[in-house]
This record gives structure tokens, C-alpha cells and sequence, in this order.
């Protein structure tokens, strides 16, 4: 017994003496990163988390590439590009492009990444990502063209996005699965190993072609799945991680104050809203009521949120999209006070003198949400809280089984008011509001190439989405990175890590 | 004349304390009853009267004073234990969480105790197939892994206080019935259980008058130590997000919502574990203390 017990103390003093001796990996030139959600699959298109865009932009490209500071475009695998219609772009390819495998890449390459993954029947896990893109054709070697279904100005932006290209003849060979285990791309880091959903070893891809990206300088990028926030801060305390992110802002402001740590923040596209259920879809609920969902609105004290909870550069958000997506209009959005008074006496007039008790789902942030609700519980509204797994309550969602969730969506980081307002108010199985006169303004500044004519359909979209209150924009997020001094970087603000910029001090 | 023998046995008997003043000397000269009884008692008061003893409102948020240290970390007398993560008085959501510990305890106990009780007396007083039917029942029970079972009821119906109170109620009646079965097979030979048959008591009247007085002490004693599992459990569950839901206070909850700031404020997680502990700790030292005290081979 007591020999055991001495066995165990020496095999932990040595444990903690090899720790200490990893400090540093500056000296292997390997960044050591913490992830905190299983990754499900590599493959870009067959994942729809945060960790798998990451992964997409080190080891893919796009035809183009947008500035994350300035949003402008420029040509990355494509060099330059033209609208022949409203239903066609012609790209002209760069040459001497290869893949992390040898393949060359060429017409061929684009022509078979875009038939197979717009294509439904194949999967990709997010539709609206892909299924704007009808075909793809070969003009010649290095020009090709895509066929789009119908109108749709958002494709530059989505070309420099979630679209990127594959290699024809490996990925005809291996499918998504295979990608995703040995995935093949032409970024600047190519994969050495994975270990699905743990660990993945990315190395520098030395003969990277002149992509507006820029060319990696750290050699080695070792990324390990650590779930517990507290984990990854003892890790980064002992030293064996150099950068870890989405970092809760109580544990950052901690952090901040050591002097072993550079703690940087910086705004994302995730906005954070109450949805409330106004067509009745989950039954006879009050929230079909307008002064009920305004009284709502008028409950939640937002600059207290983001003042007191989110922090960093999160900003009160009205509008049902990001204020920098393109139609995202500001001005035409109702902008409810905070005022409980005011909240008490419209669900008064409605016929809830005492308030009344709903379901509330909730799926992250469970810290905001008790926030949420008991400002709720403040004007009367007593909720039965419900706290869920996403994908349990994206499908209890799609049923319309919900009358009141608070609710949070990253738009995929695309820089364009579709993303988000379209992707719940034009009637698909998320659309709680229903409503004919937005759909009808959606449809219009969906497909019209005129930007004018996008923006004043959007401003009107979102002018009727707020004066009916049918959602409670509150708020946007915003991501803690924190590392050790010896790394340097500047994250962007559409919360993607960008390997390629990092240096070591 | 013959003196008295004062060292007669059977003088010292009819002279010496009666049953009642035995009882109370055990019981007083038992420390671990003791002090397990007044933490109990103390902490029953403390439940029951929660809204005056509370210095707040539990559910009264306040953002702009989020995660105030305690009064003994720095903290100051306004929120003696300090306030969470979302400025609510920590001292105050402690005190309405003895009352959701308690309640939970007791019911779990009791629906577990009442459910427990009766198949293990019918087992040792019927005996034959009853017994087997018991002892099947207690087996499968026995095989059924408590937390596991919790969880998944819990996650299928929904966590809320009810549920949790009825879920452990329904799982923690096994200890009840091998107890409860075995004290009745040593009681039901007695001769006063004889007695009472042959003067013609009716079954009910013997196991009710006969039978559940002589083997109530262990009861009390598998009760207690059942309470105690019962309030452990759902701190468990509630620390896994699926017992008692927010805003309701409750330990587990609280430890669960500290967590995420352990490094940093470990006073969050410590304060309503310690509470926790001191409960559960005390809870046993008075099952324990009653066992002794009414042991039969303490009597004497």
C-alpha cells in the first residue's frame, strides 16, 4: 500500500517536472492550441462549427479571398472574375497552383468541387452555404464558369467564405469521410494527423502559392480538443498550450492581469436574440399577442448584458442581423427602451395583469439566459427554463415546438444581411414569425443585383421584423483569445483563427 | 437483622434508573447524536424560516455587483458570503437552498421509506412467495445503477424539483425493504406475536401493534442515512444541469455554477460545498448516534 502510494508521488513529481520542461515550444517552432468543441468531421462542408471554418481557411482556398480588416475582395485560387449574366461567373484561375498531395489544380478541380457539393443529395451540412450554385463548367484549363439558380449577389462573399476547392481525383477517391481523416487542400498548412474530434497537427505548406493570405511563419501548429475552460487554463498555466480562445470574459479580465499572458479581444458575427413564437405554432401561447412581444422587448435591460456580462467589444444589436453585414440597415429598426414599467403595462393591456408562465429554452450561455429570465420574472413573465443540447433544440425548434428560446446565430461569419435575416424569416422550419410582407421583401433583396434595391428591401424587412417585435435582437459576441506572451496576433472580428498571421515574439 | 446487600442484582434493578433515564443518559453522553442533531435542528430552522433570516432576496439579480468576495476574502457586510454570478446574495441563496436540500431529503425519504417499508415487512411476516416476489423485486432494484437511472428519467421528463423529489423517492426504497424485511423475520417468532395471533388480532392489527413498534429503530435509523443519499443525489444531478432547474437555489446548483470560476474564486464552489458537507455529515452522525442508542444490546 504505502509503496504504491510512493510510486504514484514520484510518477506525478515526474509528471510535473515534464511539464515543466515543455514550456516554451517556441524552441520546436510548434503553437500549441486549445479547442473546446469536438470537431465531428474535418471536411469544411461536413461540419457547421466554428473549429471546422478554423480548420478550412489554414488548410483550403476560395476562388477569392476577402480582407478581414478592409472587406475588400481580392483573387485568391481564381485571379480575376466577371459576371457574364445575372447567372454566371466566368473565373480565370491562377496556374501553378498544387495541392498539399502533388495534384495539380485546374478547371477540373473547381468543376467537380462545385457539382458535387451543390448538389443536395450529397449532404453538405449547411444548404445555404452551397445550394445557390447550380453547376459549374470548363471553359478551358484555367477558366471555368458557374451556373447559378437564380439571382443571387451574396456569391462573391460566399465564394470567399465557406466555399473552398478540392482536389478532383483524391476527393473523387476518398469522399468526405476520407477528407476528413486525411484532408488534402492547397492552404498554407497542411494536415500531418488527425485524430477525429481530438487532435490535429497541422505543418507549414513551404511551397504555398502568392495568395492574398500571406505565407505561414510558425512551422508547427499542434490543436487539442480540451472541453473543460478550466482545463485549458491550467494548461496554459503549466505551459504545455500556447493560445487558447472563447475564453469566458470573467476568466479573461482574470488572466488580463497576469503578467505571463497576452489577453486580446475582439467582436464576432454571433448575435444573441430572443425568438418568440408569434404565428402560435406551439399552440395557443401568448407571444402571439404584439404588446406581449413588445412588453418582452421592453424587459431586457441590454446595456446591462453587454455592460455587465459579455464585456470586451460586444454591442447592443436592434436589428435581426449584424450592423456590419451588407443590408443590415440600422435605421429603419425599432429600438424598445429599457423600461419594465412600460413592459408591465402593455402585457397588462393584453390581458396578463399578473404575467404569465412559458417554457423558455435556452442552449448556451446558460449564465445569459438566467439573466434573461429573471428580468422576465422582474415584469411577471415566469418561465419554465429549459436548457438543451443545439441540435435537441434547433429540432424541437423546427417542429415549432418553442414558444420562447433565447437563441444565438454566427451567420457563418458571411459579411451579408442573408445570412442571418433570411435564414429565419423567409418561412423556412425556424421562421416562427411567418410573415408574408417580409417574405415578400426578402425575396426581393435576395436576388436583386441592384444593391440600392437590396438595401431598401432589407430596411424594409427589418423595419417590419422589429415594429412587430417578432424577435429581441439584444446583443453580439465577442471572443477572448488568450496567450503567452512569446505569441503574437491579432485577432480579426469575424472570430476565425488565422495561423498565417501568427508569429512568435 | 440482615443488612441489605446493595450489591444485589436484582436490588440495583428495582432501585436503579428507570428505562426513560437510561435513554436520556445514552443519549446525552452520546456526542456524535448530539452534535448531529443540533446541526440538523439548526439547519431545519434555518430552512423553515428562510424569509426571515435572509438578508435578500435570492432571486434579486443585480449585474453591477457580480462575484463579490465574501466578508472574510475582502467582501463587505452588505453580502456577508459574498454575491454570484449574476449579483445575487450568496448568504441568501444559501438559506433558501437548506430548504430545497431538506425538502428533498425528507420526501425522498419518505415516499422511499413508506414504498421500502411495506415490501419488506409483508416480506418477513408472509413470508414464502411474497418473500420471493420482495427479494426478486429488491434484486432487480439492486441492479439498477441509482445515478444512471436519475439521469435519464431526469432528462426525458425534464429536471424540476417535482421530478427529482419523485425520481429518488422511487429509487431509493431498496435499503427500506432488506432492512425492514430482515427485522421483521427476528420479530415475528416472539412470543408476543404469538400472543397477539392467538387472542385473535387481526393481521394488520399484529404487524401494525406487534411488529412495526419493535423494529422501528432501525427504521429511523435507514431513514436518516436514506435522507442523506437523497440530498447527495440531487446535488449530484443538479450539478450536472438536470435536478433542480434555475433560478431555484440550490447547492448543487450553486457548486455547479461556481465551477466555471474555480481557479479564480474558489469561495463560489467551497462555501455551498462546505454547507453541503456539514449537512450530510450531520445527518449521518445522528443515524449513526440512533443506532446506538436504541441497539438492543446498548440497552442494558
Amino acid at each position: 500500500m504505502t509503496k504504491s502510494w510512493f510510486k504514484t508521488t514520484i510518477a506525478s513529481v515526474a509528471l510535473i517536472a515534464a511539464s515543466g520542461a515543455a514550456w516554451a515550444e517556441k524552441a520546436n517552432d510548434t503553437l500549441r492550441v486549445g479547442f473546446t468543441k469536438e470537431l465531428e468531421n474535418v471536411d469544411s462542408y461536413f461540419n457547421s462549427s466554428r473549429e471546422g471554418v478554423v480548420l478550412q481557411r489554414a488548410i483550403w482556398d476560395g476562388l477569392i479571398y476577402r480582407d478581414p480588416i478592409t472587406n475588400e475582395y481580392s483573387g485568391n485560387l481564381a485571379t480575376s472574375w466577371e459576371w457574364i449574366d445575372d447567372l454566371t461567373l466566368e473565373f480565370k484561375l491562377r496556374e501553378g497552383v498544387t495541392f498539399h498531395n502533388g495534384e495539380v489544380f485546374n478547371a477540373d478541380d473547381v468543376v467537380y468541387t462545385v457539382n458535387f457539393v451543390s448538389k443536395e443529395e450529397n449532404g453538405v451540412k449547411t444548404q445555404r452555404n452551397v445550394n445557390w450554385m447550380k453547376s459549374a463548367e470548363k471553359i478551358d484549363d484555367y477558366t471555368v464558369r458557374i451556373n447559378l439558380k437564380e439571382a443571387f449577389p451574396a456569391a462573391i462573399e460566399f465564394l470567399s467564405g465557406p466555399v473552398s476547392m478540392y482536389p478532383n481525383e483524391y476527393y473523387a477517391e476518398v469522399g468526405p469521410s476520407g477528407m476528413g481523416l486525411k484532408p488534402v487542400g492547397t492552404g498554407p498548412y497542411k494536415v500531418v494527423s488527425v485524430v477525429p474530434g481530438q487532435h490535429f497537427v497541422l505543418e507549414k505548406n513551404d511551397g504555398y502559392h502568392d495568395s492574398p493570405k500571406g505565407k505561414a511563419s510558425i512551422t508547427n501548429v499542434d490543436i487539442r480538443t480540451i472541453p473543460d475552460v478550466n482545463t485549458q487554463m491550467a494548461e496554459l498555466f503549466s505551459g504545455s498550450l500556447d493560445l487558447i480562445w472563447q475564453v469566458p470574459a470573467d476568466q479573461a479580465e482574470k488572466l488580463a492581469q497576469m503578467d505571463q499572458f497576452t489577453v486580446s479581444n475582439e467582436s464576432t458575427m454571433r448575435v444573441g436574440y430572443l425568438s418568440m413564437d408569434a404565428a402560435g405554432r406551439s399552440g395557443d401561447t401568448p407571444f402571439t399577442d404584439l404588446r406581449v412581444r413588445r412588453a418582452v422587448n421592453h424587459a431586457i435591460n441590454r446595456e446591462e448584458l453587454v455592460g455587465a456580462l459579455l464585456k470586451g467589444k460586444s454591442k447592443v444589436v436592434w436589428t435581426p442581423c449584424f450592423p456590419s453585414q451588407f443590408g443590415c440597415v440600422q435605421d429603419t429598426a425599432t429600438e424598445y427602451e429599457y423600461d419594465p414599467e412600460k413592459a408591465k403595462a402593455l402585457l397588462a393591456e393584453a390581458g396578463y395583469p399578473d404575467g404569465f408562465t412559458t417554457e423558455f429554452y435556452a442552449y448556451r450561455n446558460r449564465e445569459y439566459a438566467e439573466a434573461i429570465l429573471s428580468y422576465l420574472n422582474a415584469v411577471g413573465i415566469k418561465a419554465d427554463f429549459k436548457y438543451l443540447q443545439y441540435s435537441a433544440l434547433r429540432e424541437l425548434n423546427m417542429t415549432g415546438d418553442v414558444p420562447l428560446a433565447f437563441l444565438t446565430w454566427g451567420s457563418f461569419s458571411i459579411n451579408d444581411a442573408s445570412a442571418m435575416v433570411s435564414q429565419f424569416f423567409k418561412h423556412g422550419s425556424l421562421d416562427d414569425a411567418r410573415d408574408d410582407q417580409v417574405l415578400a421583401d426578402l425575396t426581393i433583396a435576395d436576388s436583386a443585383t441592384d444593391d440600392a434595391t437590396r438595401i431598401e428591401h432589407y430596411g424594409k424587412a427589418i423595419a417590419r421584423i422589429t415594429d412587430q417585435a417578432f424577435w429581441a435582437p439584444m446583443f453580439s459576441y465577442n471572443t477572448n483569445y488568450v496567450s503567452t506572451k512569446e505569441v503574437e496576433y491579432t485577432p480579426t472580428a469575424d472570430e476565425v483563427l488565422r495561423f498565417t498571421t501568427m508569429t512568435w515574439n | 437483622m440482615t443488612q441489605t446487600d446493595m450489591t444485589d442484582p436484582l436490588l440495583q434493578e428495582i432501585t436503579g434508573p428507570t428505562p426513560g433515564q437510561m435513554l436520556r443518559k445514552r443519549v446525552f453522553g452520546h456526542q456524535g447524536l448530539l452534535i448531529g442533531s443540533i446541526v440538523v435542528g439548526l439547519l431545519l430552522l434555518v430552512a423553515i424560516f428562510a424569509p426571515l433570516l435572509a438578508p435578500h432576496d435570492p432571486y434579486a439579480q443585480s449585474l453591477m455587483t457580480r462575484m463579490n468576495p465574501p466578508v472574510f476574502l475582502g467582501g463587505s457586510w452588505d453580502h456577508p458570503l459574498g454575491t454570484d454570478h449574476l449579483g445575487r446574495d450568496y448568504l441568501s441563496r444559501l438559506i433558501y437552498g437548506a430548504r430545497v436540500s431538506l425538502m428533498i431529503g425528507l420526501i425522498a425519504a419518505l415516499i422511499s421509506g413508506v414504498i421500502g417499508t411495506a415490501m419488506g415487512v409483508a416480506a418477513g411476516y408472509f413470508g414464502g412467495r411474497v418473500d420471493m416476489v420482495v427479494t426478486f423485486l429488491i434484486n432487480v432494484r439492486l441492479a439498477m445503477p441509482v445515478v444512471l437511472v436519475a439521469l435519464a428519467v431526469v432528462a426525458i421528463l425534464g429536471g424540476s424539483l417535482q421530478v427529482v423529489i419523485m425520481v429518488l423517492g422511487f429509487l431509493l426504497w431498496d435499503r427500506f425493504a432488506v432492512v425492514m424485511r430482515a427485522s421483521t423475520l427476528q420479530v415475528r417468532g416472539r412470543e408476543y406475536v404469538a400472543a397477539a395471533r392467538a387472542i385473535g388480532a387481526s393481521t394488520p392489527r399484529v404487524i401494525l401493534s406487534e411488529i412495526m413498534p419493535n423494529i422501528a429503530n432501525n427504521l429511523i435509523v435507514v431513514v436518516t442515512l436514506e435522507m442523506a443519499h437523497a440530498i447527495l443525489l440531487e446535488a449530484a444531478l443538479s450539478f450536472l444541469g438536470l435536478g433542480v432547474q434555475p433560478p431555484t437555489p440550490s447547492w448543487g446548483l450553486m457548486v455547479s455554477e461556481g465551477k466555471n470560476m474555480m481557479l479564480f474564486e474558489p469561495w463560489m464552489v467551497l462555501i455551498p460545498g462546505a454547507v453541503l458537507f456539514v449537512l450530510v455529515l450531520a445527518i449521518n452522525l445522528m443515524g449513526d448516534g440512533l443506532r446506538d442508542v436504541t441497539a438492543p444490546e446498548n440497552r442494558s
